[in-house]
């Protein structure tokens, strides 16, 4: 499903190159995980994929179902299936989450050439999707992320992903700021979202997500390059000895 | 079923975002209707507002009004304090007259209007027939299931061409009619209050509106009436090289109440047409007065030509206690807007309240905003003003809060919001404050800035395109002004906002 | 430039329709002896010319919209008394400092220091006028006249015309003690124009203290221009001289990634204007005005009036504007700031805050702040307010035992802090504050 090959992207502002050849291929149906100290690329990977100003892609290729994800704009990408959870969702003041959510369906909806949800079609759909979610009507109603609290903030990405129904699912840094309970219920969202033609990519500095969200794959990332990948095992190891040792046995 | 119907309703003012986005398109309103027009010569002197007064039938009382406000007119200064940069008007290059041919003789009903003149409105989606209808609102499907009556005063050009649901409003005992006809049928409100609000010499716009103003609407709702519908104008411009100068005279008598919309369109035409209107509205003891604006002249080409210049006083006297006032405008179009819907608050506890949106793109122009004038005990006024520019455009807040001495005790709240989007275009904001009272509070807060990079990239990862995107963010950015509109003028409101950003990113 | 025009027009008419042949203006020129400079004589001339053309400020000028500028205007002030000193001692006497004395106006050397200080050049006008070729003829009377282009300033160029003396400061390093400039009075009815001119050199930084009053009617101009990463620091107080009658202008023009910082104190004075004008013109730069102004009309009228423009023309500059007003007994307070942001000065950040604390009834506060915005990547904001004290945090104070006059006293000096917090160094904040609350405390 999504293929990243050999990618390397620099800011945009500063010759600071930050992925310096970055390759991993999750098919679908699959969780992968990639994992990291801080500052070794991880959330960069989620913005260079999902189309964020600011970075340039000197290298390589990123690419969704064969398509070219990195000559599409941001809108094309989601439309074409990608969806990121922002680590730090942003809070949009006086536009209801409602209005959001259904102005961004149909418009994805729209670019694919499927028929636009009506309001009485949009309404059903989200109370289903936040009923299985445990999200209560109260929500919705409210400006997009404003005064939600983190988990809410969260818990509101997750919404979105069950609503938009995207292919590639990219969790960046979802656990930051959440309790256990807090991350526990997320987790669960994302849990309930998984399929057989659905894959996850999760970004994570701690290992605790992924006893909740369990991957099939770890990847370990390191100054701008996957340098190891292996199975859950390797999420525990590095919960037990730190990134040091692993990054020194790479090394 | 039931509680999705009752979501609906509240989510009702966003929920048109989508068809909007969906529908954006250019200015809808710039065709015009060929019909057969009389027009008064060009250029303006004694002897034209002569022929204006005549051909509106009028008293001499009435002549002689409008030819002391020509005299004082010719001895004034266009104003040009204002943020405000447009060629020289060469106010003897105007028509001050231009009515249908067939309004001649005065139609008794709507039956007996010229066809073309109520397809015209038609078109533009203000049906003049008596139904149940939205005022403004093509097809919208969210009309409420038991749609509200609403009655429309049509002007055309120089006239008005007819006003509907009169019967119905007459049992209630509300005059609701064209000026020139209310100063013919009830001469006696109209020389008690015409000008009482804005004097004839008020300022070089309103003088010359005095002169010269054709027709326009006029209101009067008795003593504890409520008024059993929304009451609302239309105004159209179609003639070309016309200015349109109509005057609106509101008057709500003690304790009663009413809902009044207006609305604006005209053709799309090279050069620029002139509008200077006067709107006045008095209210009594214990009544209050909304006025809703959707102003959508054409707002001229992406290299700005053409487009209406558009000077309007407006003012509400609060006269007694516990008046009330509340002015929400929406200003999408016009080449150039010069306004200040004002409230004195005279009476005791009197409140006037002022929610505007203006939007300028390519290359508009607006200086517009407010004047809250506190003259009265414990009076309140509240300012909420979201300007949004873009394109080449300048967009100005202009306002004054003024706290005489002997209005103790009273409140201001001002909030003023400017949003740029391109870096070629201009935002600013001039308020004036003067408190000459120690019991009263005044607070202001202003700020600019642009779209926020964070929110649009989130609205795209969504899907949504850059332009659907900054609709969003903007229509979010004036929420709070477009929730204080009837909810189906929030509704168009809403689709506006989208139409007049067309182009603006990218 | 389209964008100019619509503000030439706005605010100089007379400049656009070439206003000439004003009486009032000739009568105000006969009565003064104007010099003909040495190295300022083509400034001189050039500000008479501009005088001129605009002529003296009018009442209905948008400019002066709130304050009338007729006292200015009138060719001779009324004398006033020398008797007043008032109960307290000058400020910043107890610091190292170095000191320069003016009379009415005019340097004495007999009572300042040497004019010696490491990494300061310190001159006078009065005897460097002479020198065809001294530094500060680059400057003098030129960033007042850059100023006029978007608004008339005709007291400020009545006062490159006539000024006689002032400090000429070129700072090359970092002195380790401020200048302080005293002025003191000795003729009652002196009409005193000075005029200073501060350059401080690439990473250059000067603290500069001036206090006291002087003449009967006072017109200053200060041009300060900062080169890259040069700090500057202007703290003014004004002596309790409750009869002054002052104009001011402060024109500077900060480089990249300096600092200009300037804080006023203000206590009474019976029509005073000061007027800072900043041009950003440098990446990075910083701008702060600050005043803390408080009037006590209880012995006749109280007039103050702060007018500021800031104009952003670089990218990533900063620039605040607080200015506080306690205001009684009928006092009358004004604020005119701007914030201009030329087209291309992105990330701008601009900041302006204007309140004021009415003690009673009959005080007022008078405000125009404006934002001008031709940038779109920028966060610029204001706020204004006005109201009286808040009973309930006085009740609130006094419930715990404060008593109510000291309560007030406590209230008005945490209202004024933030201007306060404008002053960098603790020990001048610190002395400041104190003067403060010692005259809040006498007029409780």
């Amino acid at each position: 499903m999504l293929k990243i090959n050999n990618l390397h992207a620099k800011l945009e502002d500063e010759d600071k190159q930050i992925l310096k050849g970055v390759s991993l291929e999750v098919p679908a149906g699959e969780v992968h995980a990639i994992m990291g100290p801080n500052g070794s690329g991880k959330s960069t990977t989620s913005y260079v994929l999902s189309g964020r100003d600011g970075y340039e892609v000197t290298d390589g290729s990123a690419t969704l179902y064969g398509e070219d994800l990195l000559e599409m704009e941001p809108e094309e990408r989601a439309a074409a299936g990608l969806f990121l959870a922002f680590q730090y969702p942003v809070e949009i003041p006086g536009v209801g989450n409602m209005t959001f959510l259904r102005t961004a369906l149909n418009a994805q909806r729209k670019r694919r050439g499927e028929e636009e949800l009506s309001a009485a079609e949009f309404l059903k759909l989200i109370r289903e999707k936040g009923k299985a979610l445990n999200i209560d009507a109260d929500m919705l109603k409210r400006p997009v992320n404003v005064g939600f609290s983190g988990g809410e903030k969260k818990r509101n990405e997750i919404l979105q992903m069950a609503v938009l129904e995207p292919k590639m699912c990219i969790l960046d840094e979802t656990d930051s700021g959440l309790d256990v309970d807090a991350m526990r219920l997320v987790a669960d969202g994302v849990n309930a979202l998984r399929a057989p033609d659905r894959a996850f990519l999760v970004i994570t500095h701690y290992q605790r997500l992924l006893d909740h969200i369990r991957p099939d794959v770890v990847h370990i990332m390191s100054d701008g390059k996957i340098v190891k990948t292996g199975g859950p095992e390797l999420a525990l190891e590095v919960e037990q000895n730190g990134y040091a040792d692993l990054l020194s046995e790479v090394a | 079923m039931n509680d999705i119907t009752d979501l609906e309703v509240r989510e009702g003012v966003d929920r048109e975002t989508v068809e909007t986005v969906a529908n954006m398109g250019s200015y809808k309103y710039g065709w015009d209707t060929e019909i057969e027009m009389e027009y008064a010569p060009k250029g303006l002197s004694e002897d034209i507002v002569r022929l204006i007064s005549e051909k509106n039938g009028e008293p001499e009382w009435m002549t002689d009004w409008r030819l002391k406000a020509y005299r004082r007119w010719v001895t004034m200064q266009e104003p040009s304090w204002a943020m405000l940069n447009y060629p020289e008007i060469d106010f003897q290059d105007q028509y001050y007259y231009a009515r249908p041919k067939s309004m001649e003789a005065k139609p008794k009903s709507l039956d007996e209007v010229d066809p073309k003149l109520l397809a015209t409105y038609e078109k533009l989606g203000i049906p003049l027939k008596e139904q149940m209808i939205l005022a403004g609102v093509e097809g919208a499907d969210a009309a409420p299931a038991d749609g509200r009556k609403v009655a429309v005063d049509a002007v055309f050009d120089s006239v008005s061409v007819g006003t509907t649901f009169k019967d119905e409003l007459a049992k209630a005992g509300v005059i609701f009619c064209s000026i020139s006809e209310a100063i013919r049928e009830h001469p006696e409100l109209v020389q008690k209050y015409l000008g009482s609000v804005v004097p004839p010499t008020d300022n070089f716009y309103a003088t010359l509106n005095s002169a010269v103003f054709s027709d326009g609407s006029f209101v009067y709702i008795p003593p504890g009436v409520t008024c059993p519908m929304e009451l609302s104008t239309y105004f159209r411009i179609n003639a070309e090289n016309t200015g349109q100068f109509e005057r609106t005279l509101i008057i709500a008598d003690k304790g009663s109440y009413v809902s009044y919309l207006e609305g604006c369109t005209a053709p799309k035409r090279d050069t620029a047409q002139l509008h200077a209107a006067v709107v006045e509205i008095v209210v009594l003891e214990d009544a209050e007065v909304k006025y809703s604006t959707v102003q959508n002249w054409f707002p001229g080409d992406e290299d700005g030509n053409g487009g209406i210049y558009n000077f309007v006083t407006k003012r509400a006297d609060c006269r007694e206690a516990r008046a009330k006032v509340m002015w929400t405008q929406v200003e999408t179009g016009s080449a150039i807007t010069w306004k200040y819907p004002s409230c004195v608050l005279r009476g005791d506890d009197s409140q006037g309240e002022f929610y505007s949106i203006a939007i300028t793109n390519n290359h508009q122009q607006a200086d517009t905003g407010t004047k809250m004038i506190h003259l009265g005990k414990n009076t309140r006024s509240r300012i909420v003003s979201k300007g949004i520019s873009a394109g080449k455009a300048q967009n100005t807040y202009r306002g004054l809060v003024s706290m005489h001495p002997k209005a103790t005790n009273s409140r201001n709240y001002t909030q003023c919001d400017s949003l740029l989007i391109g870096d070629k275009c201009g935002a600013h904001t001039v308020p004036y404050i003067e408190v000459k009272n120690a019991s009263s509070r005044v607070e202001h807060e202003a700020t600019t800035s642009k779209v926020d990079d964070d929110q649009l990239f989130y609205c795209r990862q969504r899907g949504m395109d850059e332009e659907e995107a900054v609709a969003v963010i903007v229509n979010g950015f004036a929420k709070e002004v477009l929730q204080a509109l009837p909810m189906e003028f929030a509704m168009e409101a809403q689709s506006l906002v989208a139409i007049s950003l067309e182009g603006s990113v990218g | 430039m389209a964008d100019t025009a619509i503000t030439m027009r706005q605010v100089t008419p007379d400049i656009a329709e070439g206003g000439d042949a004003d009486p009032a203006l000739s009568a105000r020129l006969d009565v003064l002896d104007l010099p003909a400079g040495g190295f300022t004589a083509a400034a001189r001339k050039d500000a008479l010319a501009r005088l001129r053309a605009v002529g003296l400020p009018k009442p209905r000028d948008e400019y002066w919209r709130y304050t009338n500028p007729a006292a200015f205007n009138a060719p001779v002030p009324d004398p006033i008394p020398l008797a007043e000193q008032g109960p307290d001692s000058p400020l910043f006497l107890e610091r190292k400092r170095l000191t320069l004395v003016f009379v009415d106006g005019a340097f004495d050397a007999a009572a300042s220091d040497d004019l010696a200080l490491e990494g300061v050049e310190v001159g006078l006008l009065s005897t460097a006028d002479a020198d065809e070729t001294h530094w500060s003829g680059e400057i003098y009377g030129r960033l007042e006249a850059a100023a006029q282009e978007r608004v008339a300033r005709p007291m400020a160029a009545l006062n490159t015309a006539a000024a006689r003396d002032g400090v000429l400061v070129r700072v090359t390093g970092q002195p380790s003690k401020p200048i302080h400039i005293i002025h003191r009075r000795k003729d009652e009815s002196a009409d005193v124009y000075y005029h200073h001119v501060i350059r401080l050199e690439p990473g250059a930084e000067l603290t500069l203290l001036e206090t006291g009053m002087t003449g009967a009617r006072s017109n200053f101009v200060a041009e300060v221009d900062l080169a890259e990463g040069a700090r500057f620091h202007h703290i003014t107080a004004k002596r309790a001289g409750h009869e002054k009658l002052g104009w001011g202008g402060v024109f500077a023009r900060v480089a990249a990634e300096a600092v200009f910082k300037s804080f006023t104190l203000s206590v009474n004075g019976t029509m005073m204007r000061h007027e800072a004008i900043i041009d950003i013109v440098g990446d990075d730069a910083v701008a702060h005005v600050a005043a803390a102004v408080l009037g006590d009309a209880n012995r006749g009228p109280f007039h103050h009036d702060d007018t500021v423009f800031i104009t952003h023309s670089a990218e990533r500059c900063e620039s605040r504007q607080v200015f506080k007003k306690v205001l009684k007994n009928g006092a009358k307070g004004i604020f005119q700031g701007k914030i201009l942001v030329e087209p291309g000065a992105q990330k701008t950040d601009g900041y302006q805050i204007s309140q004021a604390l009415l003690l009673d009834e009959d005080s007022q506060f008078l405000g125009k702040p404006e934002l001008e915005i031709y940038a779109d990547d920028v966060q610029c904001s204001h706020g204004s307010t006005t109201g009286a004290i808040d009973e309930t945090a006085l009740f609130y104070l006094r419930s715990r035992g404060v008593p109510r006059d000291r309560a007030i006293v406590l209230m008005v000096l945490s209202f004024l802090a933030d201007a306060l917090e404008e002053v960098e160094d603790e020990s001048l904040r610190e002395e400041i504050s104190d003067r403060l609350d010692a005259w809040l405390t006498r007029h409780a």
